[in-house]
């Protein structure tokens, strides 16, 4: 298992260098970073050769890439304009560990990310273990209790949680539950942010800021994985074996639990592996109808203003996630099913 | 089962490190109060704080800083934000008129602050300026402040307009002495946005030949305003409190709270919902919602209209819109009044000039084409654009009558391309619709950007003046981009060389009636000619809460008289 796993994080690092040549050239194509700089009006003339000569985006693409590869501590850069290149470059590149510096907020990439990465796993781990348990519990009572009128009803609420979008799903549940119980008198939610300044940023008002645009992500998760859960619940238990264990009187709840579902594992296993590196990512919809400071929306608002190295430390951390979280799902199926040997 | 404990203690680690992580309530923020010493800011901090006597007024903005030095951004919003830490020299009334805040009077010929031949302006400080460490501020600050514009090491986002100045010059403490290369006159809306603090910056510029490093770029809690910076949480919130070294008037709340909300659904949810104060760029269609709501409505005039740019030029062009008489006809066949009234609910008006925000400008004042789809075919007509075949579009010579238009993908802007096209349909003139994403459309002459390259025949976005100040100096003809020259900003490409005498004339015309004369033979000239057609006025429209009281906002920025707000029960 330790070969097989090395084998595949070598693997990883062409596929990761494609990937970034890929990404790099359409980032290209994204947008002017210096067009406008997020003014309301183009940038003047002199300022705009200026900048990009000082920002180092006058240089041909292959040659932006490579800087961004290895750095390019090995070269000078015209940065006066006088046609002289006198000064040092200081980028050590991606290979090096260092990012590079945000075209927007000249502040270095992975602080950048850093920034955002904690309010993005708080919303997006919540959001998925909620999925995760609530799919779990829907979907193996909708197995069991198959054609019930309780699965008819599950089965109805799923195709209508999964037939919404999550915008619609997001400002709907805002309007209903922060603006209108607001004026109803009742309890009400609060509706952006993630805290209420004139109370300061408390655990409570974390969690009560969270609540909305949880539910709001959740439940086209929700409905999805339950409706996968019940289907591979429901061929599980439709073989010879489950057929067995009840024959010899094991305990129902011990059929279920452990011969049930440790095999109908195999597949959520999969959708879940290839769900949890895009938790990085963030989502776009939510955070940013919720104003919540996380990953997608620092994704959206860089790729609209083509901050190039931020957006690809971005598509980069994700893809190293992917890589490695492909990897760890090799190895829970080969846990959870003793017959998948990788050596 | 032991497997099958660990899957469950696996789901337990991860509902438990979900709360852990809660509980640190992202990364720990560091907070400054009043410019004295970083203290940490957890949530301990923060709850400390929350005291009820405080006033705390939260702002929404619909865009998030790129950073908040001066000199560092081209964001309205940074702008306007820097007047509540960093005081402009002069800032902008109601009125738009400037009035005096770090000097003592404007600089004018009258007093003496403006040279005969335009070329240098002399400003006084008041005497009792300092920034909020207790550093006096002085005319050192200003000559500080216009070399870090003009460094070569530093990446500031526009040199303009110090790259036209020949020295700065600090005689004493409280003067300072600006040398224009050449007469200047729209120095009044463009110099001292914004002072930096040359106690702090020029040590770091003199170890590290730049200031593009320096903490106070993206911290700057020393300023010269009402309010300091306290922390700025990316993608969160940003946080000023009251400077209690302020050398002015007090500021009269505490706290303000800016709430980054990039969605106008959102914006207009928390609004209704009372948790915000004040709203801003709200959208035309929650202007009634918001208004049953209790929310005040601000529609201040910010000097930009939205308008369509015709493509005169022979080589580029459809030979039609070389004729003034269609031009004009496509004027008089689009009903601009009724998408104003129909679609912006009568919030937005038809302009007629560059220059309806500035009404000194504007005179004497220009009305707009009227909607009069018969004039427009009897003006084709003329022009000799005939639908000879019954196809429902004119033609002359065998070239149809087919323009091209394009413009972003707003939503608003997807509405009113249809009702155009729809109007000259009606008189026999067909419009290729192309809505642009607005990145690509606005991306450079070299990068093949569309609207740089003047590749439709009409383009349509919001423009307007350097306002307040009048000057279009983008419209001469030096200004058409080429392959020589890919970073001229006369997209239109339109080269008239009387209109080119005119904008240069008015550039370096120091006496305000004068160039107020250019000004209008400018404004005719567009008229006349019906180089552009104005769609709507484009105004900073603003919602604010019951609470907020005091609230005036300038068409140049929305903070001017910040001190005086106050927040009531």
């Amino acid at each position: 298992m330790t070969r097989y796993i090395i084998k595949r994080l070598i693997q990883g690092i062409p596929l990761l260098l494609i990937i970034s040549v890929v990404l790099f050239a359409l980032m290209m194509s994204v947008g002017d970073p210096v067009a406008t700089m997020g003014g309301r009006r183009v940038t003047r003339a002199a300022d705009y050769e200026r900048l990009k000569r000082q920002l180092g985006l006058d240089k041909p693409i292959y040659m932006q890439y490579i800087y961004w590869l290895v750095g390019n501590t090995w070269t000078r850069t015209d940065v006066d304009g006088d046609g002289v290149a006198e000064t040092a470059g200081t980028r050590l590149g991606i290979l090096r560990g260092d990012f590079g510096t945000s075209l927007v907020n000249r502040k270095p990439v992975m602080q950048v990310i850093g920034e955002r990465i904690p309010n993005t796993l708080i919303l997006m781990l919540t959001g998925e273990v909620i999925v995760i348990l609530g799919a779990l519990v829907v979907g193996v009572y909708s197995a069991i209790r198959q054609y019930s009128t309780l699965d008819h009803v599950v089965t109805a609420l799923s195709f209508i949680g999964y037939s919404l979008p999550i915008f619609f799903i997001a400002l709907m549940s805002m309007y209903i539950f922060a603006v209108l119980f607001k004026r109803w008198g009742l309890p009400y939610l609060p509706t952006v942010g993630m805290f209420d300044p004139q109370v300061g940023k408390t655990f409570v008002q974390v969690v009560y800021h969270m609540v909305l645009p949880v539910i709001s992500m959740s439940v086209v998760s929700l409905a999805s994985y339950s409706r996968y859960i019940r289907s591979t619940m429901l061929d599980v238990l439709n073989q010879d074996y489950i057929r067995t264990a009840r024959s010899k009187g094991l305990p129902r709840r011990t059929v279920i639990f452990v011969h049930a579902l440790k095999n109908a594992s195999l597949p959520i296993a999969t959708i879940v592996g290839l769900d949890l590196p895009f938790l990085l990512g963030g989502a776009v919809v939510t955070e940013k109808i919720f104003a919540w400071p996380g990953m997608g929306r620092l994704f959206l608002d860089q790729v609209y203003r083509a901050d190039t190295p931020v957006v690809m430390g971005i598509l980069m951390l994700v893809a190293v996630a992917v890589i490695v979280f492909q990897i760890i799902t090799d190895v829970v199926y080969a846990w959870l099913d003793p017959r998948i040997r990788y050596d | 089962m032991q497997k099958q404990s660990v899957l469950y203690t696996l789901f337990a680690i991860l509902v438990v490190a979900s709360l852990v992580l809660s509980g640190c309530g992202g990364r720990p923020t560091t907070q400054v109060a009043n410019g004295d010493t970083p203290v940490s800011g957890n949530t301990p901090q923060a709850s400390q704080t929350a005291i009820p006597e405080k006033k705390v007024a939260t702002l929404i903005f619909t865009q998030e800083f790129d950073n908040l030095a001066p000199l560092y951004s081209s964001m309205w919003f940074v702008w306007t934000t820097w007047q509540m830490f960093d005081h402009w020299a002069w800032e902008f009334d109601v009125n738009n008129e400037p009035f005096p805040v770090l000097v003592t009077e404007i600089p004018s010929v009258e007093n003496g602050g403006v040279s005969a031949d335009g070329k240098a302006i002399t400003m006084h400080l008041r005497n009792d300026l300092k920034w909020s460490d207790n550093v006096p501020l002085t005319s050192e600050d200003f000559v500080f402040t216009w070399q870090m514009a003009v460094s070569p090491q530093n990446t500031v986002a526009t040199q303009y307009p110090y790259d036209m100045i020949a020295s700065v010059e600090a005689p004493d403490p409280q003067t300072v002495v600006v040398n224009f290369t050449d007469p200047f006159a729209p120095w009044l809306a463009n110099l001292w946005h914004g002072i930096l603090p040359a106690h702090i910056l020029s040590p770091i510029y003199a170890a590290d030949g730049t200031i593009d490093n320096a903490e106070w770029l993206k911290r700057p809690t020393v300023g010269c305003g009402p309010y300091n910076f306290a922390e700025w949480e990316s993608g969160s919130f940003a946080r000023f409190v009251r400077n209690d070294n302020y050398w002015g008037t007090p500021a009269k709340i505490d706290e303000i709270f800016i709430r980054f909300v990039p969605d106008d659904a959102s914006q207009t949810a928390a609004l209704k919902a009372g948790d915000a104060d004040m709203g801003t760029f709200i959208s035309y269609t929650d202007v009634p919602g918001l208004q049953d709501a209790g929310l005040k409505i601000v529609i201040e005039p910010s000097g930009y209209n939205e308008f369509m740019f015709f493509m005169v030029n022979a080589g580029k062009s459809h030979p039609a819109l070389m004729d003034v008489r269609v031009r004009k006809a496509i004027a008089l066949a689009i009903n601009r009044d009724g998408i104003n009234n129909d679609l912006h609910f009568g919030l937005t008006k038809t302009p007629a000039s560059f220059w309806d925000a500035l009404p000194y400008y504007n005179n004497p004042p220009l009305t707009a084409y009227p909607y009069d789809p018969e004039q427009a075919k009897a003006l084709l007509d003329q022009a000799g654009w005939i639908d000879s075949n019954g196809d429902g579009i004119r033609e002359k010579d065998g070239v149809k009558l087919e323009i091209s238009h394009a413009t972003t993908i707003r939503e608003d802007r997807q509405d009113v391309q249809a009702v155009m096209q729809q109007d000259l349909a009606d008189v026999g003139i067909k419009l290729d619709v192309n809505p642009v994403d607005d990145t690509l459309f606005f991306s450079s002459y070299a990068d093949n950007g569309p609207a740089a390259r003047g590749k439709y025949d009409i383009q349509e976005w919001s423009d307007g003046p350097l306002f307040p100040d009048p000057d279009i100096y983008y419209w001469k003809c030096d200004q058409i981009p080429t392959d020589e020259n890919p970073t001229g900003e006369n997209w239109f490409y339109l080269c008239d060389k009387e209109l080119d005498r005119l904008i240069t004339l008015q550039s370096t015309q120091i006496d305000p009636v004068a160039r107020q004369a250019t000004i209008s033979q400018i404004n005719q000239l567009f008229y006349d000619k019906v180089y552009i057609i104005g769609m709507w006025q484009d105004p900073d429209v603003y919602a604010v809460g019951s609470r907020l009281q005091n609230v005036k906002f300038s068409g140049v920025t929305m903070f001017y008289n910040i001190a005086e707000w106050d927040l009531v029960p």
